[in-house]
């Protein structure tokens, strides 16, 4: 290529420190070998969507300079405890790895990995510059491994520890924050909202005290009010807050986090309310017009009268995540005073419940697709769902991207006139031509199906449980979605013919997780062979599936593309092809 | 498209007629034209089928997977080893398995196990907080939402959703019953002759008793439940 090179290595590489998005690097890689080379030296920012798709050695093989690290381990299911203990996504290759090769390595963001204390520990110590450290949904660590992070990262911004699981350890419980040294000044962010015990205040206040750049700080349920006042006195520049917990009211504590509260002139953000006294709301309602994000998800106390005070005054909110006590009049105040609304997320209070506890309906999502104009992410929990409050919705908010129905009951019906939902999904997916993610739920035949194959074009994630008749949905869906990514079925007919017919297709995604299905252990051992660069595993507790005819269904299936093949840290109910197997029977 | 069906067809072709999906292992027809001639939608009313079980959908592949198809041992993973890493902790308390699920499918509704715990605390919580009945007048009490909020589930005869309703937001039976007047406002289905309701409640043992015999704090402090029952026919 003559272009590449009459330019100077340097010139390049400044004109590619512009180019931020993976999708560009990748593309600019490609144009040609010195280009593929100049990119790879500097790419700083590396996204693994799967932990298993490749390996460290490939990584840092690849790109030998990278400074911001982000993985992905365990399939989306595993939140809902369908992936068993110890199915694997280990990060401490990944870790021991970097740590020699990436001795400027600034961010490492987990979402599903398992992380150990030795690997916190040895993050701490191998990363001079270490910035960021964001654990979402991660487990196998304690607050020893915090303490160790505390202790040795001087340049530490943020520590986020968002719904992971972290043991505390009696001896250190608490404490590990009292190893920020006393000169530690640079925390922006801390979110240690999971943590089960208390931690202790006084580090505590003297780490949000001596820390002016804190803009995020979410709370753990251990830290009640009268010191969220002395906190919130301390850091009144914050963004971002999570609450403690709120359950006694006092009106000297009502009366000092009023003002404490006032003081807070930036605050955009808020979380936490967990036990909130309804009583204590108004403290808040002074900073409901700045607000854009709301997450009422744990305020299992507050009903809807109070709901629907607060939002009424949050008029500039974007986000809202609530448990369903808002209820269809809470909704419909939501979509006459947050006209800026983009995302919202329903949580049911009582999901095990047979009857409604609350009066929310279909209803609800309705109101507020007609009156947010820039809603475009739904995640909604109900207990009825109707085809015509479908198209309704489709119609109105044609820009919806990410689009997740949670109808409670297993397979329920349209419930004005008993047919499937099939049309209503169609609708949506029809209507909505930008829908990336979908999550389908109620009475759905093979139809629906059809639909997302010929309309979800842009689809990248599609979610299905107890839906369709047979491998023809299945067919519809790998055939007809183009952009598809990641699909994840549970409890659907879809058996073999659909997934054999289809092969190929599952090299173009990220991974296909079906659990609960009719694919037979036959199938997968064909699949293996024949697909090299897929990874088949049966995840199966009942035993050895060879011990069991090739016809019998598997529990659980999960197929994931990967260049670096087989991996080595399989526990004993993960089967797959084995590894001396060759080039199976070509 | 074609992608797809040339790394399809070569899964039947190289396997001398093996067909996971066909009995008949002389059949040299390729697995996916076989069937899923897809043209449009004239196929699939012929594939549409009621729900198959596994044993119609794989009746057929029992019998027909040949003996002499060479097949690859395929072994479970030799690691058995628990502690990988250090990974050998005790969890703590963790709600992993489903103990609030019983007779529910496992993973269903998909909530994440972090916020089960949650909810699951704080509904446990105000459990407790009915269950012990305790009455901790802390001067403030008057106000809505005292520390120990009382919630407890009101039935309207003849109404499918129940309600949840704070006791300790009243002080006495005729603010309780107001307020519930206009909570079922619209509820109510009075007919010209006037249909009436009447306030029960079961209490600790279990029993159904009229609300508005015993005082108001024996009440509070027996509570479980109420409910609206229509009078007479």
């Amino acid at each position: 290529m003559m272009m590449g090179s009459s330019f100077p290595e340097e010139v390049l590489e400044h004109v590619f420190s512009f180019i931020e998005r993976d999708k560009d690097r990748n593309a600019i890689s490609t144009v040609c070998q010195s280009w593929y080379e100049i990119e790879r030296w500097s790419r700083r920012r590396v996204f693994v969507g799967n932990c298993y798709a490749v390996s460290p050695l490939i990584l840092i093989k690849r790109f030998p300079d990278v400074r911001c690290l982000e993985l992905k381990g365990k399939p989306h299911f595993a939140d809902f405890n369908l992936v068993p203990e110890g199915w694997g996504a280990y990060v401490s290759p990944w870790i021991a790895a970097a740590s020699t090769a990436y001795p400027w390595l600034e961010e490492i963001r987990l979402k599903r990995m398992v992380i150990s204390d030795d690997s916190l520990e040895l993050i701490s110590k191998s990363f001079k510059n270490f910035k960021v450290l964001v654990l979402s949904s991660c487990e196998g660590f304690s607050t020893e491994g915090l303490a160790a992070i505390a202790a040795n990262c001087r340049n530490l911004r943020e520590l986020d520890l968002r719904e992971s699981e972290v043991e505390d350890l009696n001896q250190s419980s608490g404490h590990w924050l009292s190893h920020f040294p006393d000169n530690y000044t640079s925390l922006v962010s801390l979110n240690i909202a999971c943590l089960n015990s208390e931690v202790s205040f006084t580090a505590l206040e003297r780490l949000v005290g001596r820390c002016p750049n804190l803009r995020t700080l979410r709370l753990n349920r251990a830290v009640p009010l009268d010191r969220l006042a002395i906190l919130l006195r301390r850091a009144p520049q914050l963004v971002e807050l999570g609450t403690g917990e709120a359950s006694d009211l006092r009106p000297d504590v009502f009366s000092n986090l009023s003002g404490a509260f006032s003081g807070c002139k930036e605050l955009k953000s808020l979380s936490g309310f967990w036990d909130v006294a309804p009583g204590y709301l108004p403290v808040v309602y002074p900073i409901c017009p700045r607000l854009t994000s709301l997450n009422l998800s744990y305020a299992a106390t507050i009903q809807s009268s109070d709901l629907i005070k607060l939002v009424s005054q949050c008029h500039n909110l974007q986000k809202l995540w609530v448990l369903d006590y808002i209820e269809d009049l809470g909704l419909e105040a939501l979509s006459a005073s947050c006209k800026d609304l983009r995302e919202l997320r329903v949580f049911p209070s009582e999901p095990f419940g047979v009857e409604p506890n609350v009066l929310l309906t279909e209803q609800g999502l309705v109101s507020v697709s007609e009156g947010c104009p820039k809603l475009h992410s739904v995640l909604y929990f109900c207990r009825q769902m109707s085809n015509d409050a479908l198209r309704t919705i489709a119609r109105n908010r044609p820009n919806m991207t990410r689009f997740r129905l949670c109808i409670i009951e297993p397979r329920t019906p349209d419930y004005l006139n008993h047919q499937s939902l099939d049309v209503g999904f169609g609708a949506i997916v029809e209507h909505c031509k930008d829908l990336r993610r979908l999550s389908l739920s109620g009475l759905l035949t093979d139809r629906v199906f059809e639909y997302i194959g010929t309309y979800g074009k842009k689809l990248e994630m599609l979610s299905v449980a107890f839906a369709g008749d047979s491998d023809l949905g299945l067919h519809h869906v790998l055939s007809g979605c183009e952009n598809l990514r990641k699909l994840e079925i549970r409890d659907c007919p879809f058996g073999d013919k659909a997934l054999l017919a289809n092969a190929a297709k599952l090299e173009t995604m990220r991974s296909l997780w079906m659990s609960s299905c009719s694919v037979s252990f036959g199938a997968c051992k064909l699949l293996g062979q024949k697909m090299p660069r897929l990874n088949v595993e049966v995840i199966d507790e009942r035993g050895p599936p060879g011990s069991r005819p090739e016809s019998c269904p598997v529990e659980k299936l999960y197929i994931y593309r990967t260049i670096s093949g087989q991996r080595f840290d399989m526990p004993g109910f993960v089967w797959t092809k084995d590894e001396n197997s060759a080039l199976g029977l070509s | 498209m074609e992608l797809q069906l040339a790394l399809a067809l070569p899964v039947h072709n190289s396997v001398k007629g093996f067909d996971l999906n066909d009995g008949d292992i002389e059949s040299k027809e390729p697995v996916a034209s076989q069937l899923w001639s897809y043209g449009g939608s004239l196929e699939s009313k012929k594939c549409l089928k009621n729900k198959r079980s596994s044993e119609e959908a794989f009746g057929k592949m029992g019998g027909g997977v040949p003996q002499t198809f060479p097949l690859m041992v395929w072994s479970g993973q030799p690691n058995e080893e628990d502690d990988r890493n250090g990974q050998n902790r005790k969890t703590s308390s963790i709600v992993n398995k489903n103990e609030v699920e019983e007779n529910h499918a496992v993973g269903w509704p998909p909530i994440k196990s972090w916020m089960k715990k949650q909810l699951h605390q704080q509904q446990q919580q105000q459990q407790q907080q009915q269950q012990g009945g305790r009455v901790k007048n802390d001067g403030v009490a008057e106000r809505s939402g005292g520390r120990n909020s009382l919630y407890v589930k009101v039935k309207m005869e003849g109404v499918a959703i129940a309600r949840k309703i704070d006791l300790r937001l009243f002080h006495s039976y005729q603010a309780l019953t107001n307020t519930l007047i206009s909570m079922f406002d619209k509820e109510q289905k009075f007919d010209k002759n006037g249909v009436s309701y009447t306030l029960t409640y079961q209490d600790k043992e279990g029993d159904w008793l009229l609300a508005g015999d015993v005082p108001w704090q024996t009440f509070i402090e027996s509570v479980q439940r109420l409910g609206i029952v229509r009078n007479g026919g």
